[in-house]
This record gives structure tokens, sequence and C-alpha cells, in this order.
């Protein structure tokens, strides 16, 4: 049994590219750390992306990529890449032990004023199992279809006004941010309750962009607007 | 045909907000290329004529001679409504002109195009073929023994990349590959500009090309020999461009992980290896050294891996210059792929840097040459830096 985990999780490493070093070597495999890996990789993907389509950063930054065989835009800039994979670092043991519920990337103007949400609505099925060879590769076809959404998102939704910037805001389940209030998983990278404004917008527009539907894993994905941008 | 069509369209483009490429359109819905080209081309028309509504937007697929660096050349190009008809009057003989796509979105780049048709090409692919206007009757499909056969002798040259950056894909689900016999028709193409007698892949083929975003380089390669059933008799090049590893690539020595990764000078992440799939890389017993130059100096040279296993990588160097701005230079270096230190001398042949300024907000217009990065996967002989080295960062 556990050799087709193993396997199955070679299957991962193959398809995404990912090399988890620290499930590998044990023989109980954690399925909550594969789902999280996937997650937060997709997320790292997903939100250099819709700093490019929003224009959030000039598109100069920003340079082609591949994942889940096909382009995507990935930014160059250091500080910002570091920014984007610590924060989901410090999200990552929220996911793998299912506690989070939504991934919200919030674009501010410059009154840092919400004007567009992009929600991540996560959930984990309870029993996790990796069924089937095909279910990996279905993942991330979904998780393509993720990515040609985001792309097009700009049909729906009206420009942002110039000198925006992002923050990334994490609901949780339950009393789970009190852990991370206590333990900082990076040092120096503190996570703090968010701002009331931040996490309600007034006047929104609900825009759904797209749902998947998987056996590990299930995603919803819309924008809340805001009317009036500017 | 009856106007069923122009109702299905409808719904795709507006209500579910889809990209509606010519070749999803004719896989969809059953029909041959060029009449989903017309349909495309109809809908426009009359969404145009209404002029109500939301606004659409298009892409398309221009061909045509030109010159370029002094030489003739067939170009083929995607490029959007608004740039069409500079991109036309730049061609000295116009071919063919149709309707690619048709979305609500105004497409920043060119990749969702790629996405678009990705899935619906892989459904299809022992039979992608089947609605288009492109056919060979001499290319059957290997049997998995011949294949096997052909991979085990094949002597394979190096696929020649151009000037942009080509990333090879070869969906290896499908059976059929006729591989060996690939390269060699590869090799013919870019020697020659009239397309020799290749083998019809049945892969689709993109160039892209880091100019304007707006330009996507499409090259498509025909056989001389083929039968081709589109109005117009055009000879386009073929060439493979992404690679799609499986399962079974991933076990071999050439596995190419992809991680996306901040660039940093020591770990060697980002890099593209220009050669060939690495698969018949593996299996050749005793691979020969034969490194092509292409005549075109522009042209990416990629060697072939030798038994001592040197790979020119694409290195990327990001530090700060004097302005106090952030540079990142990409330059093709001699990597030896047995661990040892790399000696990043970024190549003369370096074609794109970019520099950042310190602060977010200012908007930076650059000039972007033409990159020959590839999009195709690297390998990784070095040891990946685990994650837990984010933990001792700060």
């Amino acid at each position: 049994m556990s050799e087709t985990l193993l396997f199955s999780l070679k299957v991962v490493a193959s398809i995404f590219g990912y090399f988890t070093m620290a499930t590998l070597t044990r023989q109980d495999l954690n399925f909550g750390q594969v789902v999280a890996d996937i997650l937060c990789e997709f997320l790292e993907v997903a939100i250099h992306l819709i700093l490019y389509v929003r224009d959030v950063y000039p598109s100069g930054i920003f340079q082609k990529r591949k994942k889940y065989n096909v382009p995507v835009q990935m930014s160059c800039h250091p500080d910002l890449n570091q920014y984007i994979q610590d924060t989901l670092h410090c999200v990552k043991p929220l996911i793998e032990k299912n506690e989070a519920e939504k991934v919200v990337v919030v674009i501010m103007d410059k009154e840092h004023r919400p004007v567009e949400r992009f929600v991540f609505e996560i959930s984990q099925p309870p029993l996790l199992s990796i069924s089937s060879e095909t279910l990996l590769s279905h993942v991330e076809q979904l998780l393509r279809a993720i990515i040609l959404k985001i792309s097009v998102c700009d049909a729906v939704l009206d420009n942002n006004p110039p000198g925006c910037t992002f923050t990334v805001l994490v609901h949780t389940r339950e009393a789970a941010t009190r852990n991370m209030e206590k333990v900082q998983v990076i040092k120096d990278f503190p996570w703090i309750v968010a701002d009331e404004q931040e996490v309600h917008m007034e006047e929104a527009k609900l825009i759904p962009l797209k749902t998947m539907t998987s056996d590990i894993l299930k995603m919803q994905l819309y924008v809340e607007e805001k009317t009036q941008k500017t | 045909m009856d106007d069923l069509y122009l109702d299905n369209i409808d719904e795709f483009v507006n209500d579910q907000n889809k990209i509606v490429t010519y070749k999803w359109l004719s896989l969809t819905l059953g029909v041959h290329v060029n009449i989903a080209k017309q349909m495309l081309y109809h809908y426009l028309q009359q969404k145009r004529n209404e002029s109500s509504g939301t606004p659409l937007h298009a892409t398309y697929l221009v061909s045509g001679k030109c010159v370029e660096n002094g030489s003739t050349c067939h170009k083929v190009s995607v490029v959007r409504e608004d740039k069409l008809d500079a991109v036309k009057a730049k061609m000295d003989v116009t071919i063919s002109v149709h309707v690619y796509s048709v979305q609500r979105a105004e497409l920043k780049d060119s990749s969702p195009l790629y996405n678009t048709d990705y899935d619906a090409v892989k459904e299809n692919l022992k039979n992608c073929n089947k609605y288009s206007a492109i056919r060979c009757a001499a290319a059957v499909s290997l049997s998995s023994a011949e294949l096997q056969r052909a991979q085990e002798m094949a002597l394979v040259p190096p696929v020649e990349k151009e000037i942009s950056k080509p990333g090879l894909n070869e969906n290896t689900s499908a059976t059929s590959k006729p591989s060996a016999k690939q390269p060699a028709g590869i090799m013919g193409m870019f020697a020659s500009k009239n397309a020799s007698k290749s083998q019809e892949s049945s892969k689709e083929v993109k160039t892209e090309q880091k100019e304007d975003s707006s330009l996507v380089r499409e090259q498509s390669k025909v056989s001389n020999a083929l039968k081709v059933e589109s109005k117009d008799t055009r000879n386009k090049t073929k060439r493979p461009e992404f690679v799609d590893r499986d399962d079974e690539e991933i076990e071999s020595q050439q596995k190419k992980r992809r991680r996306i990764k901040k660039p940093q000078p020591d770990s060697s992440d980002d890099e593209v290896v220009p050669d060939s799939p690495p698969v018949h890389n593996v299996h050749t017993p005793s691979p020969k050294k034969q490194v092509k130059r292409e005549p075109v100096s522009h042209q990416e040279e990629s060697s072939e891996v030798k038994r001592r296993k040197r790979r020119r990588v694409l290195k990327s160097n990001t530090f700060v210059d004097e302005d106090g701005a952030f540079v990142t230079e990409k330059g093709y270096v001699s990597v030896s792929y047995s661990e040892s230190e790399e000696e990043p001398e970024p190549n003369s042949q370096a074609k794109y840097s970019s520099s950042l300024k310190q602060s977010f907000g200012k908007r930076k217009e650059e000039k972007r040459e033409k990159s020959q990065k590839k999009t195709s996967t690297a390998n990784k002989p070095t040891k990946q830096p685990s994650i837990m080295g984010f933990l001792q960062k700060k």
C-alpha cells in the first residue's frame, strides 16, 4: 500500500514539477501536505498572474514561464517574489490542517481602500485519497482552466486606478490564527489581524470566475469588485 | 450551413467569456478548420454591424513573405486586430489572413491563446488534424515496437531553435510518435526556406517571440509531398515547441523540474536547456557528437549532449547597478553538467536585460530585445534547495 502512495507522490512531483523532499522520505504519507504543496504552488502562479493581468505592477517585470504545460507570467523582481513566497509559506501549514477557508488577494488603491478582492475559497474533502492515476493530470487540467480564466478576467472587470498595491489575506476557520501569532513561521514576517476596511468592501459586485471540484481539493474563485473604483 | 453556429459562438464568447480560437471551434463543433474560420468571421461581422453590446476583440493569423535581416522568409504571425494593418504593410506579399480567435477580453499577451487550445488538442491528440487542412498520406503512426527501435537507433541531431524562444512540446501520451524521423525533417526545415520533405507531425507547434507583446510568431511545417486541401496552397513549417514530460520521462536521468523560484545566481532554476527532447539523449547508447550551427547568427546553438555533458543554460543574474536599480541579465553560459561551479560569463548572445526601479510604483518603459529564452523545462542536476531554506533565511 505504501508503495502505491509513494508512486502517487512521484506522479505529483512529476506532473507538477515539484519535489517535496520531506514527504518522500517518510513512509506514511501525509496527504494534507501533498494537497498543501499543490495548492501553494498554484496560488503562487495565480498571484503573479493576477498582478500581471490587473496591472498592479508594470508588465516589464514579468517574464513568461511555464507551469502546468502552459505559459504563465511570473515576476522577476526578487523582493516581490520573496514576499509572495514567504506569504504562502506561512499559509501552507494552515492548508495542511485544512484550517484555511479563504485566501484573498486584495488590490487596493492609493488610499488603501480595496477596489478588488480575488477570493480563493478552498475546501478539502474529509477523506483524502489519491484513487486514480489520472487524478493528478485531471487536477492539473482544472488548475490550467483557472489560470485561463484569470487571464481573461479583464473582460468582466473594470480598470483599476493607477498606483494600486496588493495584499494577501487568509480567512481561517475557528481560532487557528492564535497559533500563527504565537509561532512565527518565518522570522520577521509577522501576520497581523486584518483591518475591517480591507476585509469588507462596501458596494461590492460579486463576479464568479471559476469553480473546480476534484477528489483532493475543491476551489472556487470569484472577484468582489467595488462598483465605483475611482 | 444554418445559423445556429452564430448562437453557439455568441454563447461561448459572451456568456462563458471564453476565448474562441478557430482550432478550438473546429474541434468543439466538429467542423473543418476553414469552416470554423469562416464562422468566426461571420460572427465578427454580425456583431460589429450591430454595434451594440460588449466590445469584441479579435486576433488574426497573417502569413506572407517578407524580407528580414536581408533574407526573404515566410512569416506566419498571430497579431492583434489593432496591429493587423501594420503587419500586413510590412509584408511584401500577403498570402493569407484569417481570424485566429475572438474574445471579449483584450489580451495582454498570447499565453491564453495557447492555453485555450491545449486541452482540446490534448483530448483529440490522435486525430487532432481530423479537421485540419494539412494532410500527409505518408504520415502513419509507428507501432510501439517500431517506436522503441527508432528511439534506440536514433542519432539525433539537435533540434535547432530560432531567434525567439520555442520550447518543445511533445505530448508523449500519444503512442504514435515518429520521433526518429522528425529531427531529420526538422533539420531540413531550418536550412531551407522551402518546406522540404518532412514528416508531418501531429503536434501543434508555436514559436513565441518576445518582441511586442501583440505579436506572436507561429511557424507550422508542412511537407511538400502533402496534398494540401486548403484553398491556398502554401508551405508552412512546423516545429515542435513545448515538451510535455510524461511520468516515464521523469524517471529518466534528464528529468526536468520546473520550480517557480526567484532568479538566483547560485541556483540554476529557471534555466532552459536548448536542445532536443532528452528522451532521445537518454536512450541512445552512443550519442553522436553532432553540433549543427545555424547560418543565421542570431539563432541559438544547441550543443549535443556529450558524454561530458556540457550544456548551455540560461543564467539569470540579478544585481544592483550604480543607479540603485535592479538589473536582471539573462545570458547563456556553458555549464558543466556534473555539478561543478558555473562560470557566469554572460554570452554576447544575452538578449534580455531589464532594469527595475526599486519603487514598485514607477512605470518603466523598457526596450525588450528578442529574447532567447526558452520555455522548455530544465534539468536540475544541482541539489535542489529545500524549502527549509526559508526558515533560516530571515
